[in-house]
């Protein structure tokens, strides 16, 4: 399978006047094309951080970080803003939807940062996105009138509704309950198997074991990486 | 917690923020202060009662003449007899007159302005006198001795004070007049009168033609209002309309308040439009505390919403929000009184400085009980409505969303409304001010800056009144205009003298005219034009140019033709052919003679510099031709500096004195000064305004940048949310400036009719004029705020990195 990412001694430093805090020391990481990872650790151990520079949301400070083959460390904002746009797709534990917006404009909202895509292609492809994660009947609604399940859905759609090489899930299932949690999981299960590339930060280790591998990061270092056990049946198995 | 410790708390949080508390404090501050000094202004001058039993049933009878109000001495006396005989509506309706007297005693000679008044007068204003009697009615009665009652003032010039005065005599226009009484110095009414004398003006064995102008007032019945009493005198005036067509054309009259009588026609305009003006500025300064309160307590949304999960009650959590509003606005209403109160100190030194009057007896600019209570009521009504609705608002959220955290992408709706609908009001208030402001501003800008029509710069001049016994003959008076010419041109300071009834600047008598040929029909209704006389060597010496024709000069003698030069719009409005040279018309009340029109001038400016009066034409006779008895001496000067003025004001002073001791020279000035202080009112509330200008404009850009800078603030999370999801910088200002474009286009749709309604109200009444220019200019600078308030905090927030936008709280 085809390398989307590759960090290779990735580093990442806050400092202050007085302070410098390592978040992340030599982190050094491939994930492939369509795989389901997840990422745990605990509190502060730089796992958000790590999710953080994967979707360029944030520089490191050292290391190198390649990109579906395209050296990423170095470009200016409106290009990182492009691979955002293009290349990834985000789901927030807070969910992170506009209030202002209904459901179908949150959608629509990382296309309409694309110039190459007319309204009707725009519309096609929220309509898509709605009804991969059933949240169809809701278009008009505004997030404020759905439930937290229903908001991450559709965060989910908006996530996906550009077709992104790689899906950064930043603990999805933080602010729901155990059902909705599970809806969310089901559908990135279901994502993953229609050859979604999926990242997933998570405390929930039930949720972690439903990734392939899971990487614990302690200390802003990368201390396991192994398949999870469901994987490692499921090799035994074939 | 009880109602101290709420107080204690707000105290303790108000001192822990001091920049808050001081940017809060100045805003309310601002507001209320222009609000306390308007109120205090206006019922201090404007609509402050007169303090007499009857004070509020006392009302001024003015002439309405072309659509135009006429206080003062306006009404002919006849039509004052007619109308007194059948007038239902008052108690009282009497008449007095104002005249210029010259006063002699042994060793001086001076002039001042009479009041000839009848008994009525002094009973309605209570007077009574500090020394000896008033007047009666048997003061009048032909035979009778001449009596006269002084001032106070004039009792200190002329007597030094000395309280044997009664019965003493002086010379009042040259006939020996004893006196009776002194009144008191805070007897004023109407006006800063100096002395009284019996009211002998009459109707009968005068032509109507050739009738007294008096001043006309009443006393209301109780019960009737003034819709009632003006229903009836129109009615009245009307009928002598047209019992008296060719005399009473065009004209009516209105009944008024003395204080509305005194301050002018524009008056309940300017008072609506400073109302208008503060009261927008105090809503301006209310939405930007309230948002600042609200802003605060959206900050303080997790300590509310543990308070609330604590089992606050939201009524307690409510009232503790408003506590500090109640302290903000009661600090800021004490600072403002306070300053409202020495600005009201500054401006009554201003205008007697400015005013080439007295002002008015009723005149009490100071913070008065109503003003303290004004100020009471308006600093809880505003602590009420910027506390209670941020508080409100702030207190009616998710509580528990609030405490879970996180889940702010999916707030924060109606906050953002709430923002959009600030900003929109604070553009349509901003706007509609600034337009309103700048409008009287630059009306009064193009005033100051008129063209007259003359040379006004370098010019002196005094009046003078020839004392009637002496100078009937007009010979006399003509020989009384050559000598004093001739003796002033004589004086080295001197480079030309000229004499006219009035100058550029002045009130000129405005008349109807009657032009050769016309037939005005059975009801006429006559055109108007001032009417000027002039020396012959006037054009020249006041630069008023030549147009056509020729100026007066040795031909236009007393025994000749008429002649008159008239203004290019007089011609142009009177004679559209062009055709003016040779043409006839004359005054319809005064002369029966035809004027033959010998040339045309440029226009010349007389009265303030309203739009109506530039409009109106004038026609110059020769006052070589009609002598009069009231003339303005007019001296070119080679510089109008404080030295050669003052020195003028001697050798002018002296030379009239020398040839006529009974003529003493008065409103001895330059001509500059005499315009300025015409225009001294409409100056002084045209710096309010600026005040207002400059008071809306920090206000209203301060609060626009404020919203918006905040507006942006709280959305540094969504600014995160669009660039994780691909958004570039541009594609983020784009947001921000289409979304800021659509409430400054709201605003603006509202704000600009809004000024420019306001602006067409006061242009009606010459108080303000529209510009093309401040209709881009003020609306360009709005933009300009908006733009400014919107690219500087998306910069700030396009600085983080998006993951640290996205954890921003």
């Amino acid at each position: 399978m085809k390398t989307l990412i590759k960090l290779t001694n990735l580093k990442k430093v806050f400092s202050t006047d007085e302070v410098e805090t390592h978040a992340l020391s030599d982190i050094n990481l491939e994930v492939k094309q369509g795989e389901y990872l997840s990422i745990a650790g605990p509190s502060g151990c730089g796992k958000s951080t790590l999710l953080s520079l994967l979707g360029l949301l944030d520089t490191c400070s050292g290391g190198s970080y390649n990109l579906n083959g395209h050296d990423v460390v170095d470009i200016n904002g409106k290009q990182r803003a492009a691979i955002r746009n293009k290349e990834i797709g985000f789901v927030f534990q807070s969910f992170n939807l506009i209030s202002e917006l209904t459901v179908a404009e949150n959608v629509a909202l990382p296309l309409t940062y694309r110039k190459d895509l007319s309204k009707t292609e725009r519309n096609d492809l929220v309509k898509a996105a709605l009804e991969k994660v059933d949240m169809g009947h809701r278009t008009k609604h505004y997030p404020s009138q759905l439930s937290g399940g229903q908001q991450q859905r559709v965060a989910v759609a908006r996530a996906i509704a550009g077709n992104p090489s790689i899906i950064l899930a930043d603990e999805p299932t933080g602010n729901l309950d155990s059902k909705n949690a599970e809806l969310v999981m089901a559908l990135l299960d279901k994502l993953h198997a229609e050859g979604a590339t999926i990242c997933m930060v998570t405390h929930d280790p039930r949720g972690a074991k439903r990734a392939e591998r899971i990487i614990e990061i302690f200390d802003g270092r990368i201390v396991s990486d192994s398949p999870t056990t469901e994987t490692k049946i499921a090799e035994a198995v074939a | 917690m009880s109602i101290f410790s709420d107080i204690n708390f707000a105290l303790r949080t108000l001192i822990k923020n001091p920049k808050f508390t001081a940017l809060t404090v100045f805003v309310m501050t601002t507001g209320l202060t222009l609000c306390i000094y308007m109120f205090s202004f206006i019922q201090g001058t404007m609509v402050a009662p007169l303090p007499f039993k009857d004070g509020e049933r006392i009302r001024a009878v003015d002439m309405i003449y072309n659509g135009m109000t006429y206080q003062g001495t306006s009404i002919r006396v006849h039509d004052f007899e007619d109308l007194k005989k059948r007038v239902q509506s008052y108690e009282v309706f009497d008449a007095y007159d104002i005249g210029t007297v010259n006063l002699s005693t042994n060793d001086r000679a001076v002039k001042y302005t009479g009041h000839f008044v009848t008994e009525n007068f002094f009973k309605i204003s209570e007077a009574k006198p500090l020394l000896g009697r008033l007047l009666s009615n048997e003061d009048a009665l032909s035979g009778a001795e001449p009596v006269a009652v002084l001032s106070h003032t004039l009792w200190q010039s002329l007597f030094a004070g000395d309280k044997d005065v009664l019965g003493k005599k002086l010379r009042v226009n040259t006939k020996p007049t004893t006196i009776v009484g002194v009144m008191p110095d805070s007897y004023q009414f109407p006006d800063a009168g100096r002395i009284w004398l019996p009211y002998t003006t009459k109707a009968t064995g005068v032509e109507r033609s050739k009738a007294d102008y008096v001043a006309v007032y009443g006393v209301l019945k109780p019960g009737v209002t003034d819709e009632l009493a003006n229903t009836e005198i129109k009615s009245l005036m009307a009928e002598l309309e047209d019992k008296f067509p060719k005399l009473n054309s065009n004209t009516s009259a209105r009944i008024w308040t003395i204080q509305e009588s005194s301050m002018g026609d524009g008056t309940s305009v300017i008072i609506l439009a400073m109302e208008l003006a503060v009261g927008f500025i105090l809503l301006l300064a209310c939405i930007n505390v309230g948002n600042l309160l609200f802003s605060r307590a959206t900050e303080k949304g997790k300590e509310t919403a543990i308070r609330t999960a604590l089992g606050a009650p939201r009524a307690t959590i409510i009232m503790q929000m408003m506590w500090e509003s109640v302290l903000i606005c009661s600090i800021s209403g004490v600072l403002a009184v306070l300053f409202s109160g020495l600005w009201l100190e500054q401006s009554n030194t201003d205008l007697l400085e400015a005013f080439p009057f007295d002002p008015p007896f009723w005149w009490n600019m100071t913070i008065t009980e109503s003003s303290i209570i004004a100020a009471i009521v308006i600093t809880l009504v505003t602590a009420f409505i910027t506390g209670i609705l941020p508080a409100i608002k702030a207190t009616s959220g998710d509580f528990n969303a609030t405490l879970r955290d996180g889940t702010r992408g999916a707030q924060g709706k109606s906050a953002g409304r709430l923002s959009k609908i600030v900003v929109i009001s604070e553009v349509v208030l901003s706007c509609a001010l600034l337009l309103l402001s700048t409008g009287m501003v630059y009306s009064v800008n193009q005033q100051n800056n008129v063209d007259y029509g003359t040379s006004v710069e370098d010019i002196f001049t005094v009046r003078v009144g020839l004392p009637e016994t002496e100078y009937k003959n007009l010979e006399k008076r003509q020989q009384y205009y050559q000598t004093v010419m001739a003796a002033l041109k004589a004086k080295p300071e001197v480079e030309d003298v000229s004499i006219a009834r009035t100058l550029p600047g002045n009130w000129a008598s405005y008349e109807n005219i009657a032009i050769d040929g016309v037939d005005y029909g059975k009801k006429p209704q006559y055109p108007s034009s001032n009417s000027v006389g002039v020396a012959h060597n006037y054009f020249q010496m006041m630069e008023v140019n030549l147009r056509e024709g020729r100026v007066f000069d040795s031909r236009d003698k007393m025994d000749s033709p008429l002649t008159a030069v008239v203004t290019e719009n007089f011609a142009k409005k009177y004679f559209a052919d062009g055709d003016v040279l040779g043409k006839r018309f004359k005054f319809v009340e005064t002369d029966k003679d035809w004027y033959t029109i010998i040339g045309v001038v440029n226009d010349v400016l007389h009265g303030q510099p309203t739009a109506m009066n530039i409009a109106k034409p004038s026609a110059f006779t020769s006052i070589q031709q009609a002598p009069k008895r009231f003339i303005s001496i007019v001296v070119k000067t080679k510089a109008s500096d404080a030295s050669t003025v003052a020195n003028l004001s001697k050798i002018v002073t002296g030379v009239t004195q020398k040839i006529e001791r009974d003529a003493p020279a008065y409103d001895v000035k330059t001509l500059r000064a005499s315009i300025d202080q015409r225009n001294a009112g409409m100056n002084f509330v045209s710096e309010l305004f600026l005040v207002f200008a400059a008071a809306s404009m920090v206000l209203a850009f301060s609060g626009i940048y404020g919203v918006m800078s905040n507006t942006i603030v709280q959305k540094t999370q969504e600014i995160g949310i669009r660039r994780a999801l691909g958004a570039d910088e541009s594609d983020i200002y784009k947001h921000f400036i289409i979304q800021g474009i659509k409430q400054l286009s709201i605003g603006l749709i509202i704000g600009i009719p809004m000024g420019v309604a306001l602006v067409n109200m006061l242009e009606q009444s010459s108080l303000a004029q529209g510009s093309l220019m401040l209709y881009i200019i003020i609306p360009t600078l709005i933009s300009a705020v908006m733009f400014l308030a919107i690219y500087y905090p998306v910069q700030r927030a396009l600085k983080l990195e998006p993951c640290a936008a996205l954890r921003h709280e």
